[in-house]
């Protein structure tokens, strides 16, 4: 009754459009990341957004959202490789050849990206601010368990919702020596010596896996990282691209090129004789 | 997890004829948000310039709304008509879906003058526009954006935006409905994709054409010959190109005819 | 999360429950929690040289049944602005009192002030705003609207509105079923804004009754009585109770193909 009431007080014209505090709220809310979406104004909004955004359930749904695949990282005794592909698809769309899947959270902090690629750029965007902010109150350079820590809390409190969403934190630091998380937007949450992420990751275990040791030496550990991502772009269609290389050690990262996997591919199959499943003969 | 191991009717996920389609639970029926109004943008940076375009057709189904709304807008600049603005934003799909983006995004980069004192870079632009993006994430605008501009080194911008935020720089970028007609032309042609040296070697031993940074003729060029052949083959482009070129002296526009068929 | 390779990264079924389709747009429109429910069918309008023609049928439909025969969807905003109503009536009558509302708020800032009038571009905006915060909050007004008037710079303005706010402007337009059979006859009198200048209020008149006839025909929710407005600098010239002149069902009888009748 005092809702009818009211609307029938208050002129029409101050009904439609926005009121001055939606206004304000609106004007706060962009001015940094921040922990408050918009969401479609009826009771099911997962399942409506999953109607309109799940390109594998749908090849015709209307919103294709870019994804990205194959990503690997393991730990050995010269820190940690991190190595991915660089292929974003929507739908059967190969909406970039040229994705960054490694985002620089600080000078020692890795993160990679596979599922969505917004949810990725975002969330690892804000974890990066969060970071620093951690920094700057104690002083001291965030752990790798905190810092993942940060993360899975933060997706698990959007758990379905549809984030999509398979991570990995990479880091070295003096309380830790190197450290390897996963997250996903599951919540899951896991340390380890290596994993692989993404509609690649099969492949990728299968080569990393077979070769794997953690006496591995820095040279060794490079070109296996680069063999199992070139396997997985060789056999997923949803990978392929570019091969983005990263060493992790206690100095911080390194990078080590961002590859075409072209050249790459040839030279593994004409130089060491793998890959014998594809013909070399040009006729 | 325990989902994963449900039992046997359940464990086909390796097929591609396993997507559910069924529609079983109750829900609340209710109006459909989106409608796409076709067209097609693209923008391609060079060394000092950047060029964004857009076809001006709107349609709905098969009807064509009108010949001339515009897919390029000013952002940043003084007054009703953004005099002085250095920012270009193109969105293709739905158009209030892209109105509201750009006004959002126009309002925001006035902000940031008004309270800052100078204009927005483009990267901090680009990265506002992401975050805009990203905050409709459960209820998306149904657009691709593409901002184009000039960088603090004088080089020419640009970025491209999937409808939920994820963006990259990048040379070249074809969004819309003719997207998947342009872009592999503009791979070919600005990028130099699968160009090889003639004589640099035999077989697998040639060496590739290194891309650098196309004279602004040629990329305008490249943009009219894009869009006159996307207007032969697809029937939601055509009836004008807007072409906007972005130099370090301002925004330039042009307006060309295109097939009005 | 789906961690097998051909889903990966999509939604899985155990939490999310099966795909549901049906929110997406199928061909039949009546899924809708709200749905129109007393329509009226096409608005035409086109522009001439001093300002701009409208015209809509004054007929409500309710489904299939012509319910009411003289609802006036052409509403008059001040001196300036026509509007055009196709869809919804209810929703129409609404609009119509929130623009009355509107009138008089801006009547009290600032009365007798030619100049800071809102004009047909301004009120269009407005319109727009309001339509597409209502596509947001998923409660849809369910019309599409074409405001005819004189911009604030002294130019004829026609554009259009519709329920989800995508807006555009051009020459001419029509809504409906006016889409596919009057915009061919009116844009062959203006295919673009350079042939606006060459076109006399009576040709523009001409084509618009033309349009109206032609809807009669074949649009089975459309009525011979219609509205029809002028709008120019001069100010509104509206007639709301015209009838459709020299009717010819001559054509009828060679067509073929109905029904039990196959040639």
């Amino acid at each position: 009754m005092d809702a009818l009431v009211s609307q029938l007080e208050t002129p029409r014209s101050q009904q439609e459009l926005y009121n001055s505090e939606e206004e304000q709220e609106q004007l706060a809310l962009s001015l940094s990341p921040s922990l408050k979406f918009a969401l479609p104004p009826i009771a099911q909004s997962q399942a409506w957004l999953r109607a309109m955004t799940d390109d594998y359930s749908n090849p015709n749904c209307p919103i294709k959202i870019a994804h990205g695949t194959t990503t690997l990282a393991f730990r050995f005794q010269g820190g940690i490789i991190v190595c991915t592909d660089s292929r974003a698809t929507a739908g059967n769309w190969i909406a970039s050849q040229t994705v960054k899947k490694v985002i620089e959270i600080n000078s020692s902090l890795l993160g990679t990206m596979a599922g969505g690629a917004a949810d990725c750029q975002y969330w690892l965007a804000y974890l990066g601010m969060q970071c620093r902010l951690h920094e700057l109150r104690s002083k001291r350079r965030i752990t790798v368990a905190a810092a993942s820590k940060i993360l899975a809390n933060l997706v698990y409190s959007y758990k379905g919702m549809g984030l999509s969403m398979g991570t990995m934190c990479a880091g070295v630091t003096p309380q830790e020596g190197p450290a390897l998380y996963y997250i996903d937007s599951d919540g899951t949450r896991l340390a380890g010596n290596l994993f692989c992420v993404g509609s690649g990751q099969t492949f990728a275990y299968g080569v990393l896996d077979a070769e794997y040791r953690y006496d591995l030496t820095d040279e060794e550990a490079l070109e296996l990282g680069r063999r199992s991502i070139l396997a997985a772009m060789h056999r997923d269609a949803y990978s392929g691209g570019f091969i983005n290389l990263y060493h992790v050690k206690e100095s911080g990262w390194v990078k080590h090129g961002f590859n075409d996997m072209n050249p790459i591919f040839w030279k593994t199959k004409l130089g060491k004789g793998e890959f014998s499943n594809v013909t070399a003969d040009l006729n | 997890m325990a989902g994963m191991f449900a039992g046997p009717q359940e464990m086909m996920g390796y097929s591609f004829n396993t997507a559910p389609t069924s529609a079983s639970e109750p829900r609340q029926h209710s109006f459909y948000p989106y409608t796409d109004n076709g067209g097609s943008t693209l923008g391609i940076s060079g060394a000092d310039f950047t060029i964004m375009a857009g076809d001006t057709r709107s349609t709905s189904g098969y009807s064509i709304n009108s010949r001339h709304v515009p897919k390029l807008f000013l952002i940043g600049g003084e007054g009703p008509k953004n005099k002085g603005a250095r920012i270009v934003l193109s969105v293709v799909g739905f158009a209030a879906d892209g109105d509201a983006l750009k006004e959002k995004l126009d309002k925001e980069v006035k902000m940031y003058k008004y309270q800052h004192g100078k204009p927005m870079t483009v990267s901090a632009c680009a990265q506002r526009l992401s975050h805009i993006l990203y905050n409709k994430r459960f209820f998306p605008y149904y657009v691709h954006a593409i901002l184009g501009g000039i960088d603090e080194e004088g080089k020419g911008a640009l970025y491209s935006y999937d409808p939920v935020g994820s963006y990259e720089r990048e040379q070249c970028r074809a969004a819309g409905a003719a997207s998947s007609l342009i872009m592999p032309f503009l791979d070919n042609q600005v990028n130099f994709k699968n160009h090889h040296i003639p004589g640099s070697g035999e077989g697998h031993d040639l060496k590739p054409v290194v891309a650098t940074p196309l004279p602004k003729e040629t990329v305008i060029e490249l943009v009219r010959d894009a869009f006159t052949s996307a207007v032969e083959r697809h029937i939601e482009v055509g009836d004008g190109l807007q072409m906007m070129i972005l130099t370090k002296d301002g925004v330039e526009e042009q307006l060309l005819p295109l097939k009005k068929d | 999360m789906n961690h097998f390779p051909q889903a990966w990264g999509r939604p899985r079924d155990d939490i999310y429950g099966h795909y549901n389709s049906s929110y997406l747009q199928t061909a039949n429109p009546t899924q809708h929690t709200q749905s129109p429910v007393v329509t009226g069918t096409s608005v035409v309008a086109i522009k001439y040289k001093d300002g701009v023609v409208i015209a809509a049928d004054n007929l409500a439909s309710y489904g299939s049944l012509a319910r009411f025969t003289d609802v006036k969807r052409l509403r008059k905003f001040n001196s300036s602005t026509v509007l055009g109503f196709g869809g919804d009536v209810s929703d129409m009558q609404y609009l119509d009192r929130l623009l009355n509302d509107l009138d008089v708020k801006e009547n009290y800032s600032h009365a007798d002030d030619e100049a800071s009038q809102l004009s047909a571009n301004n009120l269009h905006t407005y319109l727009s705003k309001v339509m597409y915060k209502r596509r947001t909050d998923f409660n849809p007004l369910w019309n599409h609207i074409l405001v005819a008037g004189i911009s604030s710079e002294s130019e004829p303005f026609l554009a259009s509105v519709d329920l989800l706010g995508t807006t555009f402007s051009s020459p001419s337009l029509a809504t409906g079923y006016g889409a596919h059979l009057a915009q061919p006859i009116m844009r062959k009198l203006v295919p673009d804004e350079e042939a606006v200048k060459g076109i006399s209020k009576e040709q523009a008149v001409d084509v618009v009754k033309e349009c109206m006839k032609v809807l009669f025909y074949r649009d089975a929710r459309s009525m011979d009585g219609y509205s029809i407005a002028v709008i120019s600098k001069e100010g509104i010239e509206i007639k709301e109770n015209e009838k459709l002149e020299n009717q010819s069902w001559q054509f009828a009888e060679r067509i073929r193909g109905y029904g039990t009748q196959v040639n």
